[in-house]
């Protein structure tokens, strides 16, 4: 009875196994649409900016160090940008937030390698 | 106040580059030129982008790489920014219809906002000049009124330069940037208050003066205005606003060119050297121009896309290179750029000025 008990169980969980296992390898087989192959690239390019800051520290001022992080926030927000640039037409008060934050984009740009006020711990 | 130092020519010169000549051309197209057809006043466009728009792109890439210092002081700006546009270019180049539109999208909307940036700049540097100090509160009430006028003008620009939710751009296809239908209306009410308020502490100050406000103060603000919002529904009317910006533009960075080759590169202070400086000066950004916006699409003719589709992405590419460099050359609280913008070009005719800032150029 235990034994059969147990190869009902087993065949429940192979039963129940399967078709994830189909769909898990369905996933891994389909081909990387050129949005997703750009997302890549948009965050090989942040790690990239990422990357220089970190092997120019000590090396380059804090402004340059900036002007890297901010350019991964560009890279950041196109990529966003070609996701969702359009949802307004789905969700009209959404394509208001994208301009709000195209905005905010623009606005950080246009302070984009400028000297900086020190902050309270600055010299 | 000495009166040859409110303006960087002459009362007429400054009048009508900053916004004169655009308001009359608005005002005479609105009522002379009501024509469907826009391809007449797109082809003299054309011919005066090659004079005016293109040049101004140069002038901004000539003034940043013209100068060792300039690469060492903005190194991401020299060194970094021209790969990563560069990058957003093959992409649209490799997908011109998934990641292109995105890219000509966002510049079609960072162009509007840049020209917001150079009304701000420009009110600046006049007010600085007829004694209108300006603070954050007057600052505030300016960018409302200006940055809202920008979002106006895209719901117009977009309402009237597009059919079937896209705009032609070169040939392609850019979707429209959908907007709630209460943005127009909040976006107004949000300018009218900014008008207002910044009109009140214009007032403020006429009173504590006694004396009128210069009208070249409040020029580049009205001239914004009749751009973005009356003039984004005449079409005829904003296939020139580019031209205008560029014209304004081209009017300081010939006073910071002079400045720097004259002034501070000890140049003869005469006519005569302002003239040749002048032509030299333009001669090289006419022709750094035609090879930004000719050049380049031709180099890139062998890809496999019509020659409009990569004329346009390289435009839109040269354009946000531009906004970039804009925001890191033309800060005015760098002292060597605010005091540049505060002079006459006649100084440079006249004996040597003492005392100046020295901008950050070694060659130029």
């Amino acid at each position: 009875m235990r034994k059969a008990a147990m190869a009902a169980i087993l065949v429940m969980l192979a039963g129940s196994a399967h078709p994830a296992e189909i769909a898990a390898g369905a996933s891994y087989a389909l081909p990387v649409t050129p949005r997703e192959m750009f997302l890549a690239a948009g965050i090989g390019a942040m790690i990239a900016c990422g990357l220089t800051s970190f092997f120019l520290a000590g090396r380059v001022t804090e402004r340059t160090h900036v002007a890297l992080a901010m350019l991964a926030v560009l890279i950041g927000g196109f990529c966003l940008f070609t996701l969702f640039g359009l949802v307004g037409r789905e969700i009209p008060v959404a394509g208001f937030l994208v301009l709000v934050g195209l905005i905010g984009l623009f606005k950080l740009m246009n302070l984009f390698e400028v000297r900086r006020k020190p902050g309270p711990s600055g010299k | 106040m000495n009166t040859s130092s409110l303006y960087f020519v002459n009362w007429w010169t400054d009048t009508l580059i900053i916004g004169g000549l655009s308001i009359v051309a608005w005002v005479a197209l609105l009522v002379f030129y009501h024509s469907a057809d826009t391809q007449p006043v797109y082809w003299f466009a054309l011919v005066l982008s090659l004079v005016v728009n293109y040049p101004h792109f140069s002038a901004t890439i000539y003034r940043l790489y013209q100068s060792p210092d300039n690469f060492r002081q903005f190194p991401v700006t020299a060194w970094g920014l021209p790969p990563i546009v560069f990058g957003a270019v093959a992409a649209s180049f490799w997908q011109p219809n998934i990641i292109a539109p995105y890219f000509v999208m966002l510049f079609l909307l960072w162009s509007p906002y840049h020209y917001s940036g150079q009304t701000i700049g420009l009110t600046m540097v006049y007010a600085r000049r007829a004694g209108f100090s300006i603070g954050w509160r007057e600052r505030m009430a300016l960018s409302a009124f200006v940055f809202s006028a920008f979002v106006c003008g895209v719901i117009r620009f977009q309402q009237n330069g597009s059919s079937d939710g896209f705009i032609e751009f070169y040939g392609m296809s850019i979707p429209v940037f959908p907007l709630p239908d209460w943005m127009d209306a909040a976006a107004q009410a949000v300018m009218w208050t900014g008008a207002l308020v910044f009109a009140g502490f214009a007032f403020v100050w006429c009173r504590a003066q006694k004396r009128p406000m210069p009208p070249i103060v409040l020029l580049p603000a009205l001239t914004h205005f009749v751009w973005f919002v009356p003039g984004a529904s005449l079409k005829s009317f904003w296939i020139v606003i580019p031209f205008f910006h560029s014209l304004q533009y081209l009017l300081i960075a010939l006073v910071m060119q002079l400045r720097v080759r004259i002034d501070v590169m000890g140049g003869e202070h005469s006519w005569r050297c302002i003239g040749a400086e002048a032509r030299r000066w333009g001669s090289r950004n006419i022709l750094g121009g035609m090879l930004l916006f000719i050049g380049l699409p031709v180099a890139f003719s062998w890809l496999p896309l019509p020659m409009m589709t990569t004329a346009g992405i390289l435009a839109a590419a040269v354009n946000i290179h531009h906004f970039f460099v804009d925001g890191v050359i033309w800060k005015l609280r760098d002292a060597a750029t605010s005091s540049a913008l505060m002079m006459n070009i006649a100084e440079f005719a006249g004996p040597r000025a003492a005392g100046f800032v020295r901008p950050n150029v070694v060659e130029a």
